[in-house]
């Protein structure tokens, strides 16, 4: 597999072979917007390097197998992450011409080792949604089931992992957007500590919840992307360096590590509650210590979130008003009805459901009902979290209460799935690093669940999931072998 | 009586070398959208980084201006939909700006004011939309400028307040290098909010004017809008909350925009930027670029180096002069005579060579070589003066200069001595004369040694050396008129004459040493003074002082107009090292009276002045018999002219020890010849106009002589400065709004002895607000002779009141 990938891009021959692969894949699952590996070469390491060099401190140097693993490996972006010259997108009728001037810190740290950018990957409107349903610009489907939905908002990134194109691609994650559509894909999905990774080039949804994490095919691969794009950006204020002690911190297997797991009913449907008791099993007889934990603020997660979330949209998406870039009516009278065209034509239902809810949590004389109260709900949940962690090392949890579901009228309506995302956003609203990872399948369908850690532990998520791989390997969608077993597509 | 409010909205763009939240350059003037980067244009997925020295220099501003300074601080997003804001909301600071509780001491027509800070914010510029015909065009050059706000609370009255506040922000923001202050450019930008209401009711609606772009239209907006609001008030309406723009070309204000609601900017914190710690190492770099202020350092400088208000107004204006002025002292030059030269003959150079002081050829280390040279007496002014233009057109040392054109002087006194010695030998017969006692060939033999020198001799110190070899002290005794020179003629009526017997009478009576220098200026009586006798007189003691040769002047007068000559002269010699004397007398000499002649007062006072010239004591003295006064806020007030039991007829208002000596309003040498001086003092005195205020006087008579031409009223009110204000015929109040339109100036004494600052009554109040100008202790008459010194002086307004307010 490693020997694939490694040279893939190489050779003219295996290139367009792959080309022609990924396209043809990508015709049935929808998965990428752009898919152009030739661009994604022109993006030179050179000017890349400019992005490493740019703040990140020491510490936070990746390990010499890091930048070896991920050295030459061809990976996709999701459509809201800058790469140099190619689409940005969002998802959104608005930016659908947009092409970027600019490359992120996260996708440039990858171009300087090596790795080569060859698409940007479907997902829903801004990363507003749960299905990529809300892209306004293609359909993504499971690779398990094309009847079914892949997840999301990062669900473009999500299938071309786990349908092969790709063995690694970049994600964001503001409420679950990463593990979610891992979890149904049957990847793994990686929500690093806020601040760890820059979001300098990742287009803001909610800036104070969101960031750049990686969807891959191995927990080694996963890691080692983490590791190569964290670190501190003179670009991103809010980015952060680890804290010294943890640096170098081993993800080597360690015994009598405790994992706490949530206690009551937590709303899963059968398949997930047998899975999540099975996983839970299998914890157990690898040797881990399982601690019953009680989470009393997860039931005000999906408010609280909601609230912040939709505030901090209603900001960060006023720029697109169709003056300097995107798009832009035919013909307007003045200004104003410039903007107001603009954005009526631009944005989604979705979109415009979320900046006029922001809109109303904000004005002045509500903000203690809604905005205030929902920071103080964000600062009890932190609270939560830092006294369960010092019972535990870990915190073992579902990532949806349900598997992938069907696409449309089939699956579950806009505010189930949003009630739905009260196990990914905890860790959103707490800045914590969480793993969704593979856990075999249930009725044919991917089972996900997720490992959550204390500030810049990730190391911790590493080590355990590294053990459950061996015993769970991800599943292989039938229709969708490896390519390097075969470059033909099965009807 | 309505009170007023003014709060101020200032706005200054930092000049950082880039913009706030990116690289990018941040500069006026450059090709429109050509400093522009995905960060300031709001592009997807950009994020801010802050620029650390932006906030360095807001904490500067804030620091000085008092404020406490936030210990931590950050931003909030402040939302609003404008093509000119590329994100539609502006990273601004709401819940803690960085400086909070600060002040700024003003102060207009002498009432010192703080006006407090409501707080300093440090936030990003919008760019800039430009209506072209029936297209809008975007530069967003300016977007993410830093830009920091300075809230003023309510804290100013009037429109000249507000001037005066921006101006001396303005002064601040220069010195502290963080903002160019050009306010037609942008860079400083300014609203203001102004309500008024009945006194004592607190403030009234508030109305916000935008689009001044200038401190003058700061203050006529305001002025305007207070009238506009008045009038409404006056009429029993309301005045309606809004926002009104200046027209500056129709000088009124309009309405912009009716707010009907608080606009909602939505604030909530800025999630892209952490909170900003101010530590300890970043406050002590804050402290140390906190540089000696404008306020601080004028006070210095006139404390340190004795300077007069006007002068170290001008050399501590621009931190650059300031900086090269000080320089300049402490590499050795004299601080008066340097503040001289800058303000002077320097300036004059710069003026003429359309340079800059710090570019030009006169370094610090020329100028100050060129002041000690002239201090070490190794030059003299003259030769200082064509040395000064040589360093502009040569480009050389002065050191070189005067070498190679051979323009030392001679200042060994032993090698002086001797041409001295040798012009005296040869003259024998003006030796002779001299001794005989008429001194006037002093001059001449002062010009013998100065040819045997080549003009390479300073004339002073040749005067001096040739007063000391003859045992001269000479005396000028000017006589100008008045009783004194006069005489009774044989009807008993006094009619002018000369001093001719009166000096033949004390020639016998004081020292041999002492000659007479005797000059008629005029016959005629101290009532009949017109400007081209004083002009006269002004010339001829400025002749005298420059000559060298005098001891001393003396000044005989007629005792009517005595107060107003005695200041005048002091306005224009109160730095005189020479003794200048005035005195009077009552009654001429009479040889037919029955008193012994020597007893009269006429030969009393004489002899009085003319020991007093020669005392040494430099200045401008009034001498009339016993008492020694001072030449301002005489009095003439004849209490005991007649009975020898009292004091005398003349005294000093408000003043507890004699003031002889001080900064002259005219500085440095009189540039007028007699008849341009003649000119300028008739067309000065022409545009003046004294009034005594008094129950029943018209205000429309001071209209029809601001329609005659008058420019300046020095009104003489009641007490400490009260006049009538209510709405009556006989109201002040219209003729100082006429007057104010047309920029009359009302300068206020008082016909009692009383200190007029305008703090105690509402009236007086009242006239501050209308912008009469209180002259503190000085005296109607003191204070006329002060304007017309100081219309003399300068022909620029805002000189000539700089100088009629400059504290004595």
């Amino acid at each position: 597999m490693e020997s694939y990938w490694k040279s893939v891009l190489s050779a003219e021959s295996s290139r367009a072979a792959y080309q022609s692969a990924v396209t043809a894949r990508n015709q049935q699952l929808g998965a990428f917007l752009e898919f152009d590996p030739e661009r994604g070469a022109a993006v030179s390491a050179e000017h890349c390097l400019e992005a490493v060099n740019r703040g990140q401190r020491a510490g936070d140097n990746p390990p010499d197998s890091a930048l070896a693993t991920v050295e030459r490996l061809p990976f996709a972006v999701k459509d809201n992450i800058a790469v140099d010259t190619f689409s940005l997108t969002c998802g959104s009728r608005m930016l659908e011409r947009f092409r970027s001037p600019y490359s992120a810190t996260a996708v440039a740290r990858l171009c300087a080792a090596g790795a080569t950018v060859v698409g940007k990957t479907n997902m829903d409107e801004f990363g507003m949604g749960s299905a990529t349903e809300n892209s306004a610009l293609a359909q993504t489907h499971n690779p398990f089931d094309r009847s079914r939905v892949a997840g999301g908002s990062s669900g473009g990134s999500a299938v071309a992992v786990a349908a092969g194109m790709v063995p690694f691609a970049l994600g964001s994650d503001t409420g679950g957007s990463i593990r979610q559509p891992a979890a149904f894909c049957g990847v793994y999905g990686l929500k690093p500590t806020y601040g760890s990774v820059s979001r300098y080039g990742l287009v803001a949804y909610a800036s104070s919840l969101e960031g750049i994490g990686v969807l891959a095919s191995s927990v080694d691969l996963t890691e080692a992307v983490f590791q190569v794009m964290r670190g501190q950006d003179e670009m991103d204020h809010s980015s952060l360096a680890t804290p010294a002690e943890l640096v170098g911190a081993s993800s080597v297997a360690q015994t009598g590590t405790r994992v706490g797991v949530l206690t009551g009913d937590l709303g899963l449907d059968d398949q997930v509650a047998a899975g999540y008791q099975r996983s839970i099993e299998v914890l157990q007889q690898l040797g881990y210590r399982f601690e019953r934990v009680e989470l009393p603020t997860l039931e005000y997660c999906v408010p609280a979130y909601y609230t912040i979330a939709a505030a901090e949209a209603s900001a960060n998406l006023a720029r697109y008003n169709g003056v300097r870039y995107g798009l832009r009516p035919d013909y307007a009278e003045n200004p104003e009805e410039l903007v107001r065209a603009a954005r009526e034509q631009g944005f989604g239902p979705e979109v415009k459901l979320r900046i006029l809810l922001g809109t109303y949590v904000l004005r002045s004389g509500f903000q203690d009902q809604y905005y205030l109260r929902a920071q103080k709900i964000r600062t009890a949940i932190r609270n939560d979290l830092t006294r369960i962690f010092q019972s535990v090392d870990l915190l073992f949890m579902p990532v949806f209460p349900v598997q992938a579901f069907g696409h449309g009228a089939e699956g579950l309506s806009p505010f189930q799935q949003k009630l739905a995302d009260r196990f990914t956003s905890t860790a959103n609203l707490s800045g914590l690093p969480a793993l969704a990872l593979p856990m075999g399948l249930e009725n044919g369908l991917p089972l996900g669940m997720q490992l959550m850690a204390p500030a810049f532990h990730e190391h911790r998520l590493f080590q355990v999931a590294r053990v459950l791989e061996e015993e769970l390997p991800p599943p292989v969608p039938p229709q969708y072998p490896p390519l390097w077993q075969s470059h033909t597509v099965p009807e | 009586m309505y009170q007023s409010f003014i709060g101020l909205e200032i706005h200054i763009q930092l000049l950082t070398q880039t913009k706030i939240f990116c690289g990018c350059r941040a500069a006026f003037g450059d090709e429109p959208n050509s400093n522009v980067c995905p960060v300031c244009m709001g592009y997807p997925g950009v994020l801010p980084a802050l620029n650390q020295q932006a906030m360095h220099m807001a904490y500067l501003v804030a620091h000085a201006l008092n404020c406490t300074l936030a210990p931590q601080t950050g931003f909030d997003r402040k939302n609003y939909f404008y093509p000119d804001l590329p994100k539609n909301y502006q990273i601004s600071q709401f819940a803690a700006p960085l400086g909070t509780d600060g002040y700024l001491d003003v102060e207009f027509h002498r009432k010192k004011k703080r006006v407090r800070i409501h707080e300093v914010h440090l936030e990003e510029d919008a760019g800039k939309m430009i209506h072209a015909g029936d297209m809008s065009l975007l530069d967003y050059n300016r977007a993410g400028t830093p830009l920091l706000e300075i809230v003023t609370e309510p804290d100013m009255e009037i429109g000249e307040e507000a001037e005066m506040l921006l101006q001396q922000f303005r002064r601040l923001v220069r010195y502290l290098g963080v903002c160019d202050g050009n306010m037609e450019e942008g860079s400083l930008r300014c609203d203001a909010n102004v309500s008024i209401n009945r006194r004592g009711e607190g403030l009234g609606r508030k109305v916000e004017i935008k689009n001044m772009n200038s401190s003058r239209f700061v203050r006529k907006a305001l002025n305007y809008e207070i009238a506009r609001q008045q009038e409404i008030l006056d009429r029993g309406g309301t005045v309606v909350q809004e926002t009104r723009l200046w027209n500056e070309n129709r000088d009124l204000t309009e309405t912009m925009r009716v707010k009907e609601s608080a606009n909602d900017y939505r604030y909530f914190p800025e999630p892209d930027l952490p909170p900003f710690n101010a530590d300890g190492a970043f406050l002590a770099a804050v402290e140390a670029d906190l540089v000696e202020l404008p306020a601080a350092r004028k006070e210095r400088f006139m404390r340190d180096y004795a300077l007069s208000e006007p002068q170290a107004d001008f050399l501590s204006d621009e931190k650059p002069l300031a900086d090269y002025y000080e320089d300049a002292v402490l590499q050795g030059a004299d601080p008066a005579a340097a503040a001289g030269w800058l303000a002077g003959d320097v300036r004059k150079m710069l003026n003429r060579y359309n340079t800059a002081l710090t570019e030009s050829p006169l370094s610090v280390q020329r100028f100050a070589g060129l002041l000690m040279l002239l201090a070490e007496g190794r030059i003299h002014g003259k030769i200082a003066k064509q040395t000064l233009e040589a360093i502009f057109t040569e480009d050389k040392e002065p050191e070189l200069i005067i070498r190679e054109k051979g323009w030392e002087q001679i200042t060994d006194s032993a090698r002086l001595q001797t041409y001295v010695d040798e012009v005296l030998a040869e003259q024998a017969r003006v030796v002779e004369q001299i001794n005989s006692g008429d001194a006037r060939p002093l001059g001449f033999l002062v010009g013998q040694v100065m040819r045997r020198t080549s003009g390479r001799a300073e004339p002073q110190l040749v005067t001096a050396l040739l007063k000391q070899s003859l045992g001269l002290e000479i005396v000028h005794v000017l006589s100008f008129g008045g009783a004194i020179s006069g005489t009774r003629g044989d009807d008993g009526l006094i009619v002018p004459g000369d001093l001719r017997d009166l000096k033949d009478i004390i020639d016998q009576e004081v020292s041999t040493r002492i000659r007479f220098e005797e000059v008629q200026l005029g016959r005629f009586l101290s009532e009949e003074i017109t400007p081209a006798d004083w002009a006269t007189l002004i010339d001829a003691v400025n002749t005298r002082l420059h000559t060298g040769d005098a001891s001393g002047i003396v000044i005989a007068h007629g005792t009517d107009t005595l107060a107003y000559t005695a200041s005048l002269l002091y306005w224009f010699f109160a730095d005189s090292t020479v003794p200048i004397v005035l005195t009077a007398s009552a009654v001429p000499w009479e040889p037919i009276s029955e008193r012994a002649q020597s007893g009269s007062e006429a030969v009393r006072n004489l002899r009085a002045a003319v020991e007093r010239a020669t005392s040494n004591v430099p200045g401008v003295h009034v001498v009339y018999g016993e008492q020694d006064l001072s030449p301002i806020n005489l009095k003439f007030e004849r209490i005991g002219a007649e009975s020898p039991d009292l004091p005398g007829p003349f005294r000093n208002w408000n003043q507890s020890t004699p003031v002889y000596r001080g900064r002259p309003v005219v500085e440095g040498p009189l540039e007028l010849d007699l008849a341009g001086l003649t000119e300028r003092l008739e067309r000065t005195i022409g545009s003046i106009y004294v009034a005594k205020i008094y129950p029943g006087m018209r205000g429309d008579a001071l209209i029809a002589l601001i329609n005659a031409g008058v420019r300046y009223f020095i009104l003489e009110l009641f007490d400490t400065g009260t006049a009538s204000l209510r709405e009556t015929p006989f109201s002040l109040k219209q003729a100082f709004a006429y007057g104010a339109e047309r920029g009359v100036r009302f300068f206020c004494t008082s016909q009692q002895e009383g200190i007029v600052d305008f703090s105690e009554y509402v009236t007086g109040h009242e006239l501050w607000k209308e912008g009469a100008i209180p002259m503190g202790t000085l005296t109607t008459e003191t204070v006329y002779t002060r304007l017309i010194a100081s219309l003399i002086a300068s022909d620029d307004e805002s000189e000539v009141l700089r100088r009629m307010e400059e504290a004595l």
